[in-house]
C-alpha cells in the first residue's frame, strides 16, 4: 500500500529543475521503452514520475535508476509531452546526493572524480581518473578493479587513447575555471 | 403520356469490344417495337448527347433508354428535362468490365439487361409531385428551450422562418442556468455561459414565439402539416408547423444508485451536477461543515461504462471534471485536486485543456476505487493504481465528487410494458413483455405524436433517439422530426451549438422540400410517392406495422391512411403488401415482375443456369459498380435488379422467378441489427424476415430452400462480390437445375 503525501513533493519541485513537468506526464511509458539502461533500473523513468507524484520521495531518492542516466537524450526526443526526462533524472540524482542518499556510490564517485579532472586540467587524464575511481574502495578492491579492466587499458594505450606521461592542463585553463565557477554559481541560485 | 421510346447504345469504354451491337438492335426492334435504336462511340460526349437531343426534338422521343455506364454516373449529362423518362442500362460495369469479351454468355447477358431496361421503361410513368389539400406551414417547432433549443430557434429565425419554442420550465435556459462557466474552443480558458445574451436574443427576435411552463400535449399530422397542441397553465394553444426539432436535453444519472461510491452515506460525497450548482451559487463548500475544501477527489466514470449503470461513455464528464478542478483552484490556489479515472477522454481539441489542467498541478491517477470511508471527519479512499501497479491510499480528503453521466431525457425511468403477442417466451405472469427501445412506445413523453406506431421517437439501446449518427445526424425514424443536442448523444456546449445549427438546417430543408412534393431523406428530391388501391385492400395491417417511419396511420376499420409527406419512398409497404395494391408511378410490383419475365431462360440441356440478384440500390449496387471498375470477373449467368431498398422486395417476385425456371435468387442488402447500415433502418431486416417465411413455401413446391439466399454487403465490400457470387453459383450447381424450366 502506498500512501499519498502531496506536501512531501514541495521541496523536490523547488530543488529539481523541470520537476514541475512531472504533472504533464501521461504515463505512456515511451521514456522507459526508449531507455537503453532500462534493464538495469529498479524503477523505469515512467514509474519514477508516478512515485514522485504520490510524494514517496524516499523511494525515488533511494532508487538506482536516477544515477543510471547516461544522457543519451532518447527519452527527451521521444516524450510526446516534451518533458525534460533526462534533466529531471540528473536533478533528482543531485538532490539525492545533497540529501545524503547515494544508491550507487560508484556512479557518484566516478562523476565527482570526472568533474575534478575537468576542473583541474580542462581535460580528462584517463590514468589518473581510473586510478582514483578504482581505488576509492580501498587498495585490495582497487587492484581487483584495475586487473579486471587491464585488457581495455592495454588497447587504449596501443591506440593512443591513453598516454603514459601525465596530461598537461589545456591552454587558458584559468578562463575555463572562471566559466565553470560562474556556471556553478548560476545553478545554485 | 404517350410514350415514344428510343434506345441509345454507347460503344465506348470497352462496351463495343465486348459485345455485338447489331443483335441488340434487332432485339429492341423485334421484341419491343422500338424503331429508334442508335449507337454512338462516345455517348456522353457533346456529340452523343446532341444525337439524343435531336431525336427528342425531331422524332418526339420522350422515353430514353441509355445503354452505357452505371446509372450512378453521368446523371447530369443524361438529364433531358423533368418531362422525360430516362432509364439507364448498365452495360459497362456489369457487362463489359466484368465479363469475357465477345463471349456467347456475355452477349446473352447484355441482351437480357437491354430487355429488362426496355421493359422497365415501358412500365414507368412520370411521377407527379404530391400536393396536400391543406396549406403547408413552414414554421418550425422547437421542443425544449435549453442551449440547443434556443440556438436552433435563432438559426431558424435568422434564415427567415418562424420558430416556436416550447419550454417546460418557467424560463428559458435549460441546464445552462445551473452552469457557472463553460469550456469551449480553443480550450484554453473558461468562458461565461452567455445565457442572458442568448435569452435576450431569443426574446427580442420577432420570428420566435416562446411558450414557457408549457408541454406539447398532442402532435398530429405530417411534415408540412403538423398540428401541435401546446398546453400552458391550463389553457391549450394550437400551432400549425412544418417540422419539429426535439431538443429536450438530458438528465443526470440518478446518484442514489451509486451507494457503493459513498453517495448518500457520506455528506461530503457529491455529484458533479451538485458541485456545478454550488459553484454558480456563491462558491464550493463542504456540505458537512461549510468550509472551503482543500483536498478534492474526482471519481470519473461514476456509473458510466458499467453494465449495471450506464453502459456507455458519457464523453463530457472528463471535460466537466477538468473545468470543475479549475473552479476549485480559482477559489483556493493552494487546494489540490485528485482525479481517479479509467481513461481520460477529452474528445476533439479539448486535449489542450487537459494539458493545462495537468500543468496547474492537478493529479491524475488511473485506477479503480476499492474502498471509501470516513476518518476523523475527513474522507479517505483506497484504490488500485494501474500506473504504480500497487494499492494506494488517499487520506484527508475534504470532498469527493462523482462525475456522473448524461442520460437522454427520452430514456424512461422504468421500461414500459406492453401486451405480449401470443406464444412469446419472455412474457411475465400477466402476459406482459418489456417494450423494446426501437418502438415508438418506449421513450418518455415529449411529442405525443398521433402516429399508429407510437407517440414518441424510436430510440437506440440506451434511449437516444435513433439517428444513425455517422451517416445521418439529426435524422430520426420520423420524417420531419429532428433531434439536436444532448438527447442525440452526450456532448459539450460547443458541440451542442453545432448540432442545433445542423438540425435547424435539416428542418428548413424539410419544410421547403415537402412543399415541392419531394422526399427529404435519403432519396432527397424523389417526386414519386406510394399510391394505394384501397378497394382491393384486405386490412391486413402489414404496411402500417412494417413502415420503418410510421408514415401510415390506420382508421377504425384498419384501412391504411397514407401520409405522403412522412414517407421516405423506400417501398417497404409495397414489399409488405400481399395484395400488391401499393405502387409508385415509377416503381411497382408489376414493373419488377415484368423485368423478371423478359429474362431469357435457356433450356436445361444448354447448361446455362440463371441467377437473379436483387440488389439494394444504396450500398450493394455501388459495391458491384466498384467491383466492375476494379475489373473483377464474375459469372455471366447472374442478372442484377436494383431495388430502392430490400424492404420493398415482394415475395411474389421470388415465386414468379422460380416458376419461370430461374435457378437461384440472391439478395444483396445492408447489414442489419444493432449496427445496421440500412438507409431505411429496417428494410434489409424485413427482407430476411420475409425470406425465412418463403423457405417453407419453397419446400412445399419441392424446391430446395438453398435456392434463395440473403447476403449482407456494405458499400466497402466490393472485394467480396465475386466470392459471394461464386459461392452461390457452387450451391446452385450442387442443388441442380430448377425443375420448373420450360413449363
Amino acid at each position: 500500500m502506498i500512501s499519498w503525501n502531496n506536501n512531501a513533493l514541495r521541496d523536490v519541485l523547488k530543488e529539481v529543475d523541470y520537476a514541475e513537468e512531472i504533472y504533464k506526464c501521461i504515463q505512456c511509458g515511451m521514456c522507459a521503452g526508449s531507455c537503453p539502461l532500462r534493464h538495469h533500473m529498479d524503477y523505469p523513468p515512467r514509474k519514477i514520475f508516478a512515485l514522485l507524484r504520490t510524494g514517496n520521495i524516499d523511494l525515488v531518492l533511494n532508487s538506482k535508476s536516477i544515477f543510471l542516466c547516461t544522457s543519451c537524450y532518447s527519452c527527451i526526443v521521444r516524450c510526446p509531452r516534451g518533458i525534460h526526462v533526462m534533466d529531471i533524472m540528473h536533478g533528482l540524482a543531485h538532490y539525492a546526493i545533497k540529501m545524503g542518499k547515494i544508491s550507487r556510490k560508484n556512479t557518484a564517485t566516478f562523476g565527482q572524480e570526472f568533474w575534478k579532472q575537468i576542473y583541474k586540467r580542462g581535460r580528462v587524464d584517463e590514468k589518473d581518473l581510473s586510478r582514483r575511481y578504482f581505488f576509492s574502495d580501498g587498495i585490495v578492491q582497487g587492484i581487483k578493479n584495475a586487473l579486471s579492466m587491464a585488457d581495455m587499458g592495454i588497447i587504449m594505450l596501443l591506440h593512443g587513447r591513453m598516454k603514459l606521461l601525465p596530461e598537461k592542463p589545456i591552454k587558458g585553463i584559468k578562463q575555463l575555471r572562471i566559466m565553470l565557477d560562474k556556471a556553478e554559481q548560476e545553478s545554485r541560485r | 403520356m404517350e410514350k415514344k421510346m428510343g434506345v441509345y447504345i454507347c460503344t465506348g469504354c470497352g462496351i463495343g469490344d465486348a459485345i455485338d451491337i447489331e443483335p441488340i438492335k434487332d432485339l429492341v426492334d423485334e421484341e419491343f417495337n422500338i424503331s429508334i435504336c442508335k449507337e454512338h462511340p462516345f455517348l456522353c460526349s457533346p456529340e452523343g448527347v446532341e444525337l439524343i437531343k435531336q431525336d427528342i426534338d425531331n422524332e418526339g422521343v420522350n422515353t430514353i433508354i441509355i445503354c452505357a455506364c452505371s446509372p450512378r454516373v453521368n446523371q447530369d449529362v443524361f438529364f433531358f428535362g423533368p418531362d422525360k423518362i430516362v432509364e439507364r442500362v448498365n452495360l459497362r460495369e456489369h457487362v463489359a468490365w466484368s465479363q469475357e469479351p465477345k463471349d456467347e454468355d456475355t452477349q446473352m447477358l447484355a441482351e437480357d439487361y437491354v430487355r429488362m431496361g426496355c421493359s422497365k421503361a415501358k412500365d414507368m410513368e412520370l411521377p407527379e409531385p404530391f400536393k396536400a389539400e391543406q396549406e403547408y406551414s413552414k414554421d418550425i417547432l422547437v421542443v425544449g428551450g435549453g442551449l440547443a433549443g434556443m440556438t436552433a430557434a435563432l438559426e431558424v429565425a435568422k434564415a427567415g422562418y418562424k420558430a416556436i419554442i416550447v419550454e417546460k420550465e418557467d424560463s428559458l435556459g435549460g441546464f445552462l442556468k445551473k452552469m457557472k462557466k463553460r469550456v469551449a474552443p480553443p480550450y484554453e480558458d473558461l468562458y461565461d455561459t452567455g445565457l442572458e445574451e442568448l435569452v435576450k436574443q431569443v426574446n427580442d427576435n420577432p420570428n420566435i414565439k416562446v411558450y414557457t411552463s408549457a408541454v406539447v400535449e398532442k402532435t398530429s399530422g405530417a411534415p408540412g402539416l403538423f398540428s401541435v397542441q401546446i398546453k400552458t397553465n391550463g389553457s391549450v394553444a394550437e400551432e400549425k408547423v412544418g417540422a419539429i426539432i426535439q431538443a429536450t436535453g438530458w438528465v443526470p444519472y440518478d446518484p442514489k444508485r451509486l451507494e457503493s461510491l459513498g453517495y448518500g452515506k457520506f455528506k461530503d460525497v457529491i455529484t458533479n451536477v451538485e458541485l456545478e450548482q454550488m459553484a454558480s451559487n456563491g462558491g464550493i463548500k463542504r456540505p458537512s461543515d461549510g468550509q472551503s475544501p482543500k483536498n478534492v477527489l474526482f471519481i470519473q466514470c461514476a456509473g458510466q461504462r458499467d453494465s449495471e449503470h450506464l453502459p456507455y461513455c458519457s464523453s463530457v464528464c472528463c471535460l466537466v471534471t477538468l473545468k470543475q478542478a479549475a473552479y476549485i483552484k480559482e477559489q483556493d490556489p493552494e487546494a489540490v485536486c485528485y482525479v481517479l479515472f479509467k481513461d481520460m477522454r477529452t474528445v476533439g481539441q479539448a486535449e489542450e485543456f487537459y494539458k493545462k489542467s495537468q500543468l496547474a498541478g492537478n493529479i491524475f491517477i488511473r485506477g479503480t476505487i476499492t474502498q471509501i470511508g470516513e476518518e476523523g471527519g475527513k474522507l479517505f479512499i483506497e484504490a488500485e493504481d494501474e500506473f504504480l501497479g500497487e494499492k494506494i491510499r488517499l487520506e484527508e480528503l475534504d470532498l469527493v465528487v462523482l462525475a456522473t453521466g448524461m442520460v437522454p431525457s427520452s430514456q424512461p425511468e422504468e421500461t414500459p410494458k406492453m401486451k405480449a403477442p401470443e406464444g412469446a417466451e419472455d412474457a411475465d405472469e400477466e402476459g406482459m413483455i418489456e417494450v423494446p427501445p426501437d418502438s415508438g412506445f418506449y421513450a418518455k413523453p415529449a411529442l405525443n405524436l398521433e402516429y399508429r406506431q407510437g407517440p414518441e421517437l424510436p430510440t437506440l439501446r440506451y434511449g437516444f433517439p435513433d439517428s444513425h449518427f455517422i451517416c445521418f445526424p439529426y435524422e430520426t425514424r420520423r420524417t420531419g422530426i429532428y433531434t439536436a443536442g444532448c438527447i442525440r448523444r452526450p456532448m459539450e456546449t460547443a458541440r451542442v451549438i453545432d448540432d442545433a445549427t445542423g438540425a435547424a438546417m435539416k428542418a428548413i430543408q424539410c419544410v421547403e422540400m415537402t412543399e415541392k412534393g419531394m422526399a427529404v431523406h435519403p432519396r432527397s428530391g424523389d417526386l414519386s410517392y406510394p399510391e394505394v388501391n384501397l378497394q382491393r385492400c384486405t386490412q391486413c395491417k402489414r404496411c402500417t406495422e412494417e413502415c420503418p417511419f410510421g408514415a401510415i396511420n390506420e382508421d377504425e376499420k384498419a384501412n391504411p391512411l397514407f401520409n405522403p409527406t412522412r414517407c421516405r419512398r423506400c417501398g417497404t409497404c409495397m414489399g409488405a403488401c400481399p395484395e400488391r395494391v401499393i405502387s409508385f408511378k415509377n416503381y411497382s410490383v408489376v414493373m419488377i415482375g415484368n423485368m423478371i419475365n423478359v429474362i431469357n431462360v435457356p433450356e436445361e440441356e444448354e447448361e446455362k443456369p440463371r441467377i437473379l440478384v436483387f440488389v439494394c440500390e444504396n450500398d450493394a449496387y455501388p459495391a458491384i459498380d466498384m467491383a466492375g471498375i476494379k475489373r473483377y470477373k464474375w459469372s455471366p449467368y447472374v442478372r442484377f435488379i436494383p431495388l430502392r431498398c430490400l424492404g420493398s422486395l415482394n415475395l411474389v417476385w421470388i415465386a414468379d422467378a422460380l416458376s419461370r425456371g430461374i435457378d437461384g435468387i440472391l439478395l444483396l442488402g445492408c447489414r442489419h441489427g444493432d449496427d445496421y447500415q440500412c438507409h431505411f433502418i429496417k428494410g434489409s431486416e424485413l427482407a430476411t424476415v420475409r425470406l425465412s417465411k418463403i423457405s417453407e413455401t419453397l419446400e412445399r413446391l419441392a424446391l430446395e430452400s438453398e435456392r434463395v439466399r440473403f447476403e449482407e454487403v456494405g458499400i466497402s465490400d466490393y472485394w467480396r462480390i465475386p466470392q459471394i457470387i461464386e459461392d452461390f453459383m457452387n450451391t446452385i450447381e450442387e442443388v441442380g437445375p430448377n425443375p420448373y424450366k420450360g413449363f
